[in-house]
């Protein structure tokens, strides 16, 4: 106890106070040899505010930490009541460091879990870490090839993404790290011998004491961190370390993660590349579009394809191949490149289809499985202003041809699927286009779409030849896209198969030149929807349009 | 119009003639020519091919051209932008001005794909590095995407408002990963509102607008504050949007029986007829829905005074809407918010001016 | 609310020298793989039938997978010399055998898979008594 005067001078101290504070007595000025906490604390209460804290003053005193309970006396003395509260105070810090630590831990999860991408994971990473644990940090992962991804990272700026070839070597315990040892004690690393490039552009101060955490991964060390402090500011401790690794292992995880994601997302970008539909367009005087819509499902890649082979020359055949193999995911995904690759070999062979197919059948017999595929062929020429087809379906929907009077034709082609039975036996039929029709290949996302406007009803192929009569004279590319339109508007919010769509059109002649295309002139072929008055007029007349947000940019 | 409007309005009128003619190379060289001019090709993009795909929408629902006119004119626009912009390797001006990378979608069920490909021909022009994913795309496809590329920005289209529930369901998934949004396109409202209810970073006006917004910059979203579509629309809790989805083949059929039986005559449609009367029904509940989930009356009277506006042209009285909306309130009648909306529906086609001919079988009542 | 799919199952049916396999529901991707396993269960080297029935009064739909499926079950019979027959087709699935081409190779003979014979033993009771559900 000691009291104090409202000058600040020390009127009294007992013992224990002495004990506490030995020079309490000894000073002339007020306030002299006492702790600034409790200077302040003094004037607080003799300043005219009183004993107004929520907690009492407190505040250390020769490594200690005290409380102090003022009672104030005559003629403005304060008699001071310090209390030892180190234990509690130790207790109190150790808590509200572990409750913030496990707040940073939870955000460090959360925000790098939201991202599988693995550069912005290391930057997310490397900036946390400057916001709670060191001035700068930098995050080298494993080389890829002789060069390392280092993400360079300091408080309130920007994160840096560089790929340089550096030697681990050079920063103690780095190497070690990379390799998935144990981490070097910062003691042991100096400060003085941290080569430049791993310290950030612009890192203020010489490097007062620094840190290297392995980020630990799946098996295999995602990465490293080296953390720094400049010299202005306390070295890292031992609980700082401890809890540096708390954070690389929730960083590591998290990058793992991303690594694994990554690698997995580039072999089905991979696949997808080959197994995409390729861009269509005008070839040899006939005019191609496709239209691809994968079914939402994300473990489907896609077990619809399409392909145009373009003839050697305009006077050769183009081969067209529109198909549908069983089943979803990697297993249709490898059997839809198979076939790919496998017609793609046979072309030349094109000239007779069956064989073709028989082929083709041949190359995906196995006694495994009776993973089969449906699939249309179609050799197309441009003669004389007009389109030669040659149409086989190997057990699927047959081809739909647009006539220019809006006649929708069926295809009379049968034929066997491929890849599940002994041999395959087909019916080719022919048929020629002229400029403005269309033949369109489909697959049976589109006809077994699911919905309309009593939901739960297939759409159908009556559905599908109704919608094309109303396409007769368009383009090939407005085909498809009226076709994928109205599957669209049928579906609604529905789930859905792939829907994949190629039609197959004579281009009109352009007046000088006869290649490419455009549709007929004249805006003839179609009467439209204009009012037919005859008939009763309410909603869903006939005449009203169903496509009403039809297309308007 | 801009003085670039005024200057290319001769082009225009050129375009205009020859996709409505489907004649992409007359198309074409109208666009080079506008090239030889001095044109860029940004003005080409936008005031001459945007201007002439928006007037194609606007001649369709005046019955002034035919659906396949529409998707004829679409189609030569888009060949003709592929021809204007030649494609390198990795894009005219991919990565030389140092521009970013971003990504370019519409929502999954939203066909119209040209607003969409003049943004990203647009950027592209302007030396961003853009993935252009055509129209469809699905929301799991997008996140893929998103995670493979990070990308500065996503940039997502939506022209029909009924896409605008998947809009949002796109917009908060790709925050989710940390990407921001900018999203563009009539669904959203001429002055983005639907943008701003869906928490998008940003709204564009149009293809400009959206290139100098990603020339300003954006910050990052929070990818922690994990946002569902009810944080956005508190009011979707009373489940009437839900409801009214869910219902939505009992609601059109209901309908259907309840207007036979009003209009005996109707028993005599063919099936097809049947069914064109089904979707109409089922548009309209489609955008009462839509309204319900953004909550906004203004998105279901526009859409039928729009609606009434085709009938007319078509000659169908747009009073014939008036029995719907009707039959439907007489379904919903327990559900507050959908019943002002058929209110406010009803209020807004009865406004109208009547333009066509009574019709001799039907009579309101 | 869209109604639920009705639930698959499969109903086996022993009696002398026929085994009868009623498939109830949707033969798609997620359940056909039930069929070749029960298929598979009955097939022993030296099996107590010399006929399967597949009966699909009750089958409401089917997609690639169950065809693919019903290919993989004709195989395993044929490789043991039992006759298959697939009973009481629905339009839908009699639709898409002929589609396929696959209604011919269903009905030979269990000797000679790929030969076409329509010598008629298992064409099954019930050709083109489809009800024609689920289609547009």
């Amino acid at each position: 106890m000691l009291v104090v005067d409202r000058a600040g001078g020390i009127v009294e101290a007992n013992d224990a106070a002495r004990t506490v504070l030995p020079d309490v007595t000894g000073g002339d000025g007020p306030y002299e040899n006492l702790p600034d906490w409790l200077t302040e604390a003094h004037r607080h209460m003799t300043g005219g505010l009183g004993a107004t804290w929520a907690e009492p003053p407190s505040g250390a005193i020769g490594g200690r930490h005290f409380e102090a309970h003022p009672r104030p006396g005559a003629d403005g003395d304060v008699a001071w009541w310090l209390i030892d509260a180190t234990d509690r105070h130790l207790a109190e810090e150790t808590l509200r460091r572990e409750q913030e630590r496990a707040a940073i831990l939870s955000e460090v999860s959360s925000t790098l879990l939201s991202s599988l991408n693995v550069p912005r994971c290391m930057e997310v990473t490397a900036r946390l870490a400057t916001r709670h644990l060191a001035d700068a940090a930098v995050l080298v992962a494993p080389a890829q090839g002789r060069r390392h991804p280092v993400t360079y990272a300091q408080a309130h700026g920007p994160a840096v993404r560089v790929t340089r070839a550096v030697d681990p070597a050079t920063v103690p315990g780095l190497a070690e790290a990379l390799q998935g040892f144990p981490p070097v004690p910062t003691r042991w690393i100096d400060p003085g011998a941290i080569p430049a490039w791993a310290i950030p552009e612009g890192f203020e101060g010489p490097v007062g004491s620094v840190t290297v955490t392995p980020l630990p991964g799946h098996g295999v060390p995602a990465g490293a961190l080296i953390l720094l402090r400049s010299s202005t500011v306390r070295a890292f401790t031992e609980s700082e370390n401890v809890f540096a690794r708390l954070f690389a292992a929730r960083a590591g995880a998290a990058l793992s993660a991303a690594r694994l994601y990554t690698e997995q997302a580039a072999v089905t970008a991979t696949l997808m590349q080959e197994l995409l539909p390729p861009a269509l367009g005008g070839v040899h005087g006939v005019d191609y579009a496709g239209g691809y819509r994968p079914a939402q499902d994300s473990e489907r890649i896609g077990g619809d394809f399409y392909d145009v082979h373009p003839g050697a020359d305009p006077s050769q055949e183009s081969l067209v191949v529109l198909g549908d193999v069983a089943g979803k995911g990697l297993d249709a995904a490898v059997l839809t490149g198979k076939i790919r690759n496998t017609l793609h070999a046979l072309l030349p062979l094109a000239h007779d289809h069956q064989h073709v197919l028989n082929l083709l059948n041949a190359a995906l017999l196995t006694s495994r499985h009776t993973r089969f595929a449906t699939l249309v062929l179609v050799s197309a020429r441009h003669r004389a202003g007009r389109v030669r087809l040659r149409l086989t379906s190997a057990g699927h929907l047959p081809p739909l041809i647009v006539r220019a009077d809006g006649r929708v034709e069926e295809s009379g082609t049968r034929g066997n699927l491929v890849g599940a039975m002994p041999a395959v036996s087909v019916r080719t039929e022919e048929t020629v286009l002229a400029p403005g029709e269309t033949c369109l290949l489909y697959t049976d996302g589109i006809t077994e779409a699911r919905g309309g406007p009593l939901g739960g009803e297939l759409y159908g192929v009556e559905r599908l030849k109704r919608a094309l009569a109303e396409c007769a004279g368009m383009p090939a590319e407005a085909v498809v896209e009226r076709v994928q339109m109205l599957a669209a508007q049928w579906l609604g919010q529905g789930r859905h198969d792939d829907m994949a769509v190629i039609a197959i059109s004579a281009p009109r002649p352009r007046p000088l030149t006869v290649t490419g295309g455009d549709m007929h002139r004249g805006h003839s072929g179609n009467p439209g929807r204009s009012g037919r008055p005859g008939e009763p007029g309410v909603p869903g007349d006939p005449g009203t349009p169903h496509e009403r947000h039809g297309r308007s940019a | 119009m801009t003085a670039s409007g005024n200057a290319t309005a001769g082009l225009r009128d050129r375009l205009w003639e020859a996709v409505l003619d489907g004649d992409a190379y007359t198309a074409a060289d109208v666009l080079h020519a506008g090239l030889d001019d001095g044109h860029d090709r940004e003005t080409l993009l936008l005031d001459v091919i945007g201007e002439v795909q928006a007037k194609v929408g606007v001649e369709w629902a005046a019955d002034r051209i035919t659906v396949a006119q529409e998707h004829a004119a679409t189609a030569v626009n888009e060949r003709v932008i592929a021809t204007l912009t030649p494609r390198g390797p990795a894009g005219p001006g991919a990565g030389r001005t140092g521009r970013g990378r971003v990504t370019v979608a519409c929502v999954d069920g939203e066909w119209h794909a040209l607003p969409a490909r003049l943004v990203a021909e647009v950027l592209q022009l302007r030396g961003w590095q853009v993935d252009y994913l055509g129209a469809q795309t699905p929301v799991p496809h997008l996140i893929a995407h998103l995670h493979r590329t990070d990308p500065y920005a996503v940039l997502l289209s939506s022209s029909v408002p009924t896409r605008l529930p998947a809009a949002h369901a796109a917009i908060t998934a790709c925050q989710a990963v940390g990407v921001p949004v900018m999203v563009g396109g009539r669904a959203f409202g001429p002055d983005g509102r639907y943008a701003r209810a869906f928490g998008a970073d940003r709204w564009a006006a149009d293809a400009r607008a959206a290139a100098a917004a990603l020339e300003t910059g954006f910050t990052a979203p929070d990818a922690t504050a994990a946002r569902q579509a009810v944080d956005d629309l508190p009011h979707l809790t009373d489940q009437e949007y839900t409801m009214v989805v869910q219902s939505r083949p009992q609601l059109v059929k209901q309908t259907l029986v309840d207007m036979e039986e009003r209009f005996p005559a109707l028993r005599r449609y063919t099936e097809a007829q049947r069914e064109r009367t089904a979707e109409d029904l089922a548009h309209i509940v489609d955008f009462l829905a839509t309204a319900l989930y953004v909550d906004d009356a203004g998105l279901f009277t526009d859409f039928l005074t729009w609606t009434a506006g085709i009938l007319e042209a078509r000659r169908v009285p747009a009073r014939s809407l008036l029995v719907g909306l009707d039959l439907l309130g007489g379904q919903l009648h327990d559900f507050p918010r959908a019943t002002a909306l058929l209110h406010a529906g009803t209020a807004a086609v009865t406004a109208r001016p009547v333009r066509s001919a009574p019709d001799p079988e039907i009579t309101t009542e | 609310m869209t109604t639920l799919p009705p639930e698959f199952g499969l109903d086996v049916i022993t009696a002398p020298d026929v085994l009868t396999i009623e498939v109830v529901g949707d033969l798609d991707y997620e359940t056909s793989d039930e069929l070749l396993a029960t298929v598979a269960d009955h097939l022993t080297p030296d099996p107590a039938f010399q006929r399967l029935r597949l009966d699909f009064r009750g089958l409401t739909w089917i997609d690639s997978m169950g065809l693919s499926t019903l290919l993989m079950v004709h195989r395993r019979t044929s490789a043991t010399g039992i006759a298959l027959t697939l009973d009481n087709r629905p339009g839908f699935l009699q639709r898409m055998l002929d589609l396929t081409g696959t209604l011919d190779h269903f009905t030979a003979t269990a000797e000679g898979e790929g030969e076409a014979a329509d010598s008629g033993t298992g064409t099954g009771t019930g050709t083109g008594t489809g009800t024609g559900t689920g289609t547009g």
